[in-house]
């Protein structure tokens, strides 16, 4: 860190860093400053001018030291060496009391000059003193109101001459999730800035000029069609009661708890506002969190309430001839064993909840081990298990590489068969800050997403042919010689076989058989290898399954390698999976054929190893995943399972019909928060705790291991995981499954993974460390297989060699950073893989009655119009659904441009206006769009509790195709 | 032959004697907007239409404005050799009588005949000379020396009068440095309303290595009375492009924009045109002139926006973005339009430079007063007998202005007041008319020199309905950005509005000083800062009228027999 700048504000020497405001330094050294306009993480914009300060700079002239005064914001004006700030002058409380006077003038504030204020209470509702329409005490925002803080702080004299007019405008309650009351909005502009330029949405703006001035969307236009993302970051800057979320929106937060979103792999950290009642009544993204950068979406911002739903289970239930029956959960767990002893362990099945904690993971993995001598085990949206797969072979870690804040940093992000913006969504801003600053953003993928429209390339492939395509930019790599050659010869081995394996496949076979240009495959490789800093995200959506998946990871990382993309800042690979803490399930052994480390199930040394932990040993058979599950059920090969349904979607596309196939089991023990298809047909129902009544660590994409916390006790006779199976398995048996406490299960876990070693709930109360974290002092690897480089800025490095720690940089960075762990693998050389599945073949989808169904999700799409209609109070998108088709497949199927036809698929069907067109989606796919707000609309509308965890639709699925009868004009069907 | 300067000059010589001294009688129409308005265009047809009826064979052009507003529409004859004869105030029926006299016939109509311009020595029996009318004869003009006299779409006119002379003289014969001491040296100032000296503000762009540098022109224009920005470019852009070339010059940038208030067709139009015959002719774009100096120009629009006006404003909205002023710093010489290092200047202050840049800044200092070299165009509008755009010496008093150019009073008794600057410039009684025309002089008399329109006002006007309606241009253009300008207008705005309507308070005056203070203080660009000008300013010479519009019974101001008022009827949302 550089020397900071030295200056005074109000008498005290506060040090600044390069580029730092006075507002920032003065607020890092703890003194306050008002201000309404400026928010942390963004830029300053100085609007409001409640931070003005006086300066003192003196200056040389000629001979003379002249000082020099002005009247500064203070969120605007750089610390100078020397200054000295005044920050509460007679003249600057003056000043400062003038504009939040003319702004109280435009703003309700009864309240504020009633002289009954001190003696008001939460409840009172007042008779007389104040016209119902002036009130604080009505706004959703009272008491945790800025602007009120603001004028208070300030002491300001309400007696004013000035003339108060209030508004009077609607209040726009029809948009999906949260109210705009723009009688209120003081236009700050906080949230026209924050979905600019953080969020890069630009769904707001400000609108009109002078004393009209204010904030909405482009022309008036509802929030659905204005390309809102529904992520809810304006809510969270709005310092007043403009914008407020719908949701208990008058609820007065108690206390606030700092906990993790559980809905998607970023693992978002979020801060809990609890009412008196224990519930959680308002989710905010938290400001400091490492993960998420203060960001949150739509699930996270808007999807916490389940807890608090009505039709939560509550106690344990059998059923008996058909019917639930209440019973103790001695009984219901009585009940469970017996049925459970009936089977042979190949016949039974543990699935854990894809939200479970890294607590109930383990627990789960051992029970089914320990208890049910089993290896069918797997955390439930374990759905595209290649990705972590073939990351933890090839990289050592199954997850990302690299934090994913540092994608802001990358000059070039290639995305492979990923809808980021749907299914991680926080993961994606970076990418776009990236993708602002100029970033290379190639996007191979079928369908048209939000990332499409940053795309500097998008490789429009055929479905399938994802990893052909990997492959082929690899060729065209090491044919123009544009690989990192110094990494590639001191880090990597085995790539002699891959040129020999890439010699097969010519760019230009590759791009006429991924049906893409040449040129722009070309294009896409060299600006991958040339960036310098270039990171992958791979996605699971490839048409091709499993095989393709595999390949597809396969050709990432070597491509990464190729291009020396490990190891730095902006790099790494990011894989796209579904289920919150699925990369934790796996390093804690909730796995097929993972045990506890992550240890392969095969070696028998690792056997010995957790075998002497757990005091047990079992089959070293790989058992059965998600994937297979439910194929297996169907075989008869499985006939009795326990699931934990917190947040799993049974019908999930991966799942091969799981829901379905629980129906056929002899046996089925389902552990929920909720009733659903899965309970349905379970014979032993137990309730489960949801996230805000347990405590325990989950793992997220880019490893860090965060805490949730308990935020109430468990409000009937809810239990977590590792609470349910201790106690199912101390019905089977003695099997030192009874944990006291999920810290005590930690304490366990810690010595059965490595990469845990150096965690506690107790260090990660002040907020994630990412692992590996091997010891107590340790701070974690943010970055894997990291080599500090003399250029590269030291954010957290991880000295490699005693060769590289003998660098003047690396010592130097010891002494600043805690003692760093030893990386993954022990420093192997990192191989390439060159085995023929590179090279999967596309499938053959041009012939048939089926197309695949590409469907995408974006944010807006300019190029059709979307009207908005009213159905009750809420708005929804109204637009002419379109699927494209390429005109070959609409000669074949008798289909023309502007056709009605239906198309059906597994997932139901739905009449749309076919468009044939050339430049659109290659042959023998159909492809559709849905827009962000039609997503947002269905969740706030779907009449299960909890609808967030996983997105469906996205997935390539086989639709048939049929024409109406009776044909529609294309300009009539639009109009 | 692009890059052959001298071969351009002399085929420019040629043309221009051809035009004066050939065998056809030349016809000029003043064509700019003042002309356009009074009917130039009716004028310009019937000339032409005459002379095809009566055969004559005259070459007819459109020139620009010699800012003599009050007598458009102007024609003038200039018979080969002979003297050019004006007419003004011309009815398109008049024309033909002219084009059979004069054009055709060879002697002008006297008695209808307005003045007379010609070599020295040469006079015409009972016409005044031009240059020695009243409106004329104090005038120097620099940067509009040829307005009204060439063809602005025609850089071959502009060349044969001296035209880009500066340019080619800084190209082959000065370093960047050199060209920058002549502006240094000339003491020339902003003419924008800041008045910084221009000199110093390039030498913060000159050094920067940045690959991209940008030199911006402002013509948005948009204060009430003021129209000489527009006039130069409608008249002679050349002139512009010539300064800026040079400035690019003189400052190692690479690029310009010229920053037009879109609507304004005629000075759009001119610059385009001027633009293009530069690249034509080698004036722009890669290697000028042959030398290693490369530069590149074009015209930028803003939308309906007095504050796109702004620097930082100006620089957002040529990005495309809302025009709302950045805050500084940093300052545009380090981030400026793009984030790339940039500076801005007025319109006049760089039609100032070719000419500096040719004679020498010490030529340029010899002209005006000490502290405020050069010239002050200066725009006369309302209660005057001559309205139009004038160049004058700096430090005139504004009672020669007033009374020896402008004729006096035009209804009425006498001038009360003058609104000068801009809306933002406030207003200026009696007591001050023996200031000089002069930066700091004006300063120090409480208003601004600002664009150089002089608004003059009778003793009809009242005053507080004049500021009422200064404060609600000034509301209006607020940007809303800043809380002190969005909020603090609206409600000064408000108080004026009811002390118009007879309904004043007696705080309203105190009221108004404190909301203008923390404006003054508070406010993020000048718009805000200057926000109380206007009232600060009448309330020095006419605090009388004002305190007695916040008395009990006043008589409401300004208002039409129903009752109803000129202003915005929205102030807020």
């Amino acid at each position: 860190m550089p020397d900071p700048i030295l200056f005074t504000v109000d008498g005290k020497q506060v040090g600044a860093q390069p580029g730092q405001t006075i507002l920032q330094a003065a607020m890092a050294s703890g003194i306050y400053i008002p201000y309404l306009c400026y928010f942390p993480k963004m830029k300053p914009y100085g609007a409001c001018r409640t931070c003005v300060v006086e300066t003192e700079v003196t200056v040389q002239r000629g001979d003379q030291k002249v000082v020099q005064k002005a009247t500064v914001a203070s969120c605007t004006a750089p610390a100078q060496k020397d200054m000295i700030v005044h920050t509460n002058s007679d003249p600057i409380r003056d000043l400062r009391k003038g504009i939040i006077e003319l702004l109280m003038a435009e703003h309700p504030h009864g309240c504020l000059t009633c002289h009954r204020i001190e003696l008001c209470g939460p409840q009172d509702i007042c008779q007389r003193h104040v016209g119902v329409t002036d009130r604080c005490t009505i706004c959703p925002k009272n008491e945790r109101c800025e602007l009120k803080d603001t004028v208070r702080m300030v002491e300001l004299d309400l007696r004013t001459p000035l003339n108060y007019h209030r508004r009077n405008l609607p209040i726009h309650t029809d948009d999906p999730f949260y109210d705009r009351d723009y009688n209120l909005c003081i236009v700050c502009a906080r949230c026209v800035r924050v979905c600019e330029e953080v969020r890069f949405d630009t769904a707001l703006t400000l609108t009109n000029r002078s004393g009209v001035s204010l904030v909405g969307t482009s022309h008036g236009t509802s929030l659905l069609e204005s390309g809102c993302e529904f992520c809810g970051a304006c809510v969270d800057v709005c310092p007043v009661g403009a914008l407020v979320e719908r949701d208990y929106k008058w609820e007065k937060a108690s206390r606030k708890v700092k906990t993790i979103c559980t809905n998607c792999p970023v693992g978002c950290q979020m801060v809990a506002e609890v009412n008196r009642y224990d519930k959680v009544v308002r989710s905010v993204a938290d400001i400091q969190g490492d993960a998420n950068n203060g960001q949150a979406c739509f699930k996270g911002k808007f999807g916490y309430d389940y807890p608090n739903a009505k039709q939560r289970l509550k106690h344990p239930y059998v059923r008996e001839g058909g019917v639930m029956r209440r019973v103790t959960w001695d009984d219901a767990l009585g009940r469970a064993a017996a049925a459970l002893k009936k089977y042979k362990p190949e016949e039974l099945a543990v699935v854990a909840s894809p939200r479970g904690t890294n607590e109930d993971n383990y627990v789960a993995g051992k029970f089914a081990r320990v208890v049910l001598k089993t290896n069918n085990v797997d955390s439930g949206l374990n759905i595209a298990p290649e990705l972590l797969d073939v990351l933890r072979r090839r990289l050592g870690y199954g997850a990302a590489t690299n934090p994913v804040w540092h994608l802001e940093r990358s000059k070039c992000v290639l995305v492979v068969a990923g809808n980021p913006t749907e299914e991680q969504n926080v993961l994606a801003v970076p990418v776009k800050k990236a993708a602002r600053a100029k970033a290379a953003i190639i996007v191979v993928d079928t369908r048209e997403t939000e990332l499409t429209r940053y795309a500097t390339e998008w490789l429009r492939v055929r479905p399938g042919t994802e990893a052909l395509l990997l492959s082929g930019m690899a060729r065209v790599i090491i044919d123009e010689t544009l690989e990192d050659k110094e990494f590639v010869s001191g880090r990597t081995s085995d790539l002699e076989p891959l040129k020999h394996a890439l010699a097969r496949v010519e760019p230009s076979a590759v791009a006429g058989e991924c049906g893409v240009d040449e040129a722009q495959l070309r294009r896409a490789a060299r600006a991958f290898a040339k960036s310098g800093a270039s990171a992958v995200l791979l996605g699971p959506d490839t048409a091709g399954g499993p095989a393709v998946r595999s390949a597809m990871a396969d050709a990432s990382v070597n491509l990464a390698l190729l291009c020396g993309s490990i190891g730095k800042e902006g790099a790494g690979v990011f894989p796209l999976y579904s289920g919150a803490n699925t990369a934790g399930s796996l390093d804690v052994g909730c796995a097929p054929a993972l045990l506890p480390g992550p240890r392969p199930i095969e070696s028998h040394a690792d056997w010995a190893e957790i075998g002497s932990l757990w005091g047990a040993g079992a089959p070293t058979a790989r058992g059965v995943g998600m994937p297979q599950l439910a194929g297996e059920i169907r075989a008869g090969r499985i006939k009795a399972a326990i699931v934990m349904g917190d947040g799993l979607d049974p019908d999930a596309e991966g799942l091969d019909g799981l829901g379905q196939a629980l129906g056929r089991l002899e046996f089925l023990a389902v552990s929920a928060v909720f009733d659903s298809e899965a309970t349905a047909r379970a014979q032993v129902v137990l309730p489960a705790a949801p996230y805000s009544e347990q405590q325990g660590t989950v793992t997220n994409v880019e490893r860090r291991v965060q805490l949730v916390r308990r935020i109430s006790a468990p409000k009937n006779e809810e239990k977590s995981g590792w609470e349910t199976f201790g106690a199912l398995a101390g019905k089977l048996g003695p099997t030192g499954l009874s944990y006291k406490s999920a810290e005590d299960v930690f304490a366990e876990v810690r010595k059965a993974v490595p990469h845990y070693a150096g965690l506690s709930h107790e260090r990660l109360a002040d907020g994630g460390i990412q692992s590996p974290c091997l010891e107590a002092g340790s701070a974690g690897t943010p970055i894997l297989h990291f080599q500090p480089k003399a250029l590269v800025p030291p954010a957290a490095p991880t000295p490699q060699t005693p060769a590289q720690t003998g660098s003047a940089l690396a010592q130097a960075t010891v002494v600043v950073q805690p003692p760093a762990p030893a990386q993954v693998d022990g420093g192997k050389k990192l191989a390439f893989v060159s085995d023929g599945r590179l090279f999967e073949r596309p499938l053959d989808v041009e012939s048939g009655q089926t197309l695949l169904l590409a469907h995408g999700r974006v944010l807006h799409q300019s190029g059709r119009e979307a009207g908005v209609v009213k159905r009750g109070d809420m708005n929804y998108i109204s637009r002419e659904e379109v699927a494209s088709i390429h005109p070959d497949d609409a000669v074949r199927l008798g289909i023309r441009d502007g056709d009605l036809v239906d198309i059906s698929g597994e997932a139901g069907g739905e009449t749309v206006t076919a468009r044939v067109k050339v430049g659109g989606p290659p042959r023998g796919v159909a492809q559709m769009t849905t827009l962000f707000g039609t997503v947002a609309s269905a969740m706030q509308d779907d009449p299960r509790p909890d609808p967030s965890p996983y997105v469906k639709g996205l997935w390539p699925g086989r639709v048939r195709l049929t024409k109406r009868p009776v044909r529609v004009p294309a300009v009539a069907a639009a109009g | 032959m692009p890059g052959n300067f001298e071969e351009m000059a002399q085929r420019a010589k040629a043309q221009w004697q051809g035009l004066v001294a050939g065998r056809r009688p030349w016809v000029r129409v003043g064509y700019g907007i003042s002309g356009q308005a009074a009917g130039a265009d009716a004028v310009f047809d019937a000339a032409v239409k005459a002379c095809r009826e009566q055969g004559a064979d005259a070459e007819i052009s459109r020139v620009g404005s010699l800012g003599l507003h009050y007598l458009e529409p102007v024609l003038d004859v200039t018979l080969p050799g002979g003297p050019r004869v004006f007419y003004a105030n011309l009815r398109p029926d008049e024309v033909a009588h002219i084009v059979r006299d004069h054009v055709k016939g060879g002697k002008l109509i006297a008695g209808r005949a307005y003045a007379y311009d010609a070599a020295d020595g040469v006079s015409v029996d009972g016409l005044p000379k031009l240059a020695e009318t009243e409106a004329f004869k104090r005038q120097v003009r620099l940067a509009t020396r040829n307005c009204g006299d060439i063809d602005p779409l025609d850089i071959f006119q502009y060349v044969a009068n001296g035209g880009y002379a500066g340019l080619h003289k800084a190209l082959t014969s000065m370093t960047p440095e050199q060209a920058l001491d002549e502006v240094k040296k000339s003491g020339l100032r902003g003419r924008g309303g800041a008045a910084f000296p221009t000199g110093v503000k390039w030498s913060f762009l000159a050094p920067s290595k940045a690959p991209m540098k940008y030199v911006l022109v402002n013509c948005e224009e948009g204060d009430p009375g003021a129209f000489n920005d527009k006039g130069i470019l409608e008249s002679d852009p050349h002139t512009l492009i010539e300064g800026l070339l040079l400035a690019g010059y003189a400052t190692n940038s690479n690029y310009g924009y010229v920053f037009i208030r879109h609507g304004h067709d005629l000075p759009v139009n001119a610059t385009k045109r001027a633009i293009e015959q530069c690249y034509e002719h080698g004036l722009a774009g890669k290697n000028i002139l042959g030398t290693k100096f490369s530069f590149d120009m074009e015209v930028a629009f803003t939308g309906d926006s007095y504050v796109a006006g702004e620097e930082t404003a100006l620089m957002e909205a040529i990005e495309g973005k809302r025009s709302a002023p950045r805050f500084k710093p940093p300052f545009p010489a380090a981030f400026g339009v793009w984030g790339r290092p940039s500076n801005i200047n007025n319109v006049k202050t760089i039609a100032y430079v070719p000419q500096i840049v040719l004679k020498g800044g010490d030529w340029f200092k010899s002209i005006g007063t000490p502290t405020s070299s050069g010239t002050a165009i200066v725009c006369l509008t309302g209660h005057i007998k001559r309205p139009g755009m004038y160049e004058i010496p700096m430090g005139l008093t504004i009672r020669q202005v007033l009374d020896e150019i402008g004729g006096g009073v035009s209804e009425g008794k006498e001038i009360k007041l003058l609104q000068t600057g801009g809306p933002l410039g406030g207003v200026l009684g009696p007591a001050s008319f023996d200031t000089a025309i002069d930066f700091d002089a004006m300063s120090k008399a409480g208003a601004i020199l600002g664009s150089g329109g002089i608004i003059v006002g009778n003793e009809t006007v009242q005053v507080v309905d004049l500021i009422r309606n200064l404060v609600a241009f000034c509301q209006f253009e607020s940007c809303g950005k800043c809380f002190p300008c969005r909020l603090g207008n609206t409600h000064m705005l408000e108080t004026l509005d009811r002390m118009c309507r007879g309904q004043g308070r007696a705080g309203d005056l105190d009221l108004m000083a404190r909301i203008g203070g923390a404006m003054k203080t508070g406010s993020l660009c000048g718009h805000g800062q200057l926000g109380y000008n206007p009232i600060s300013s009448a309330l020095k010479f006419f605090e009388g009228e004002f305190k007695s519009s916040v008395q009990a019974g006043q008589k409401p101001l300004g208002q039409f027999e129903d009752g109803s008022m000129v202003l915005p009827t929205r102030t807020r949302p």
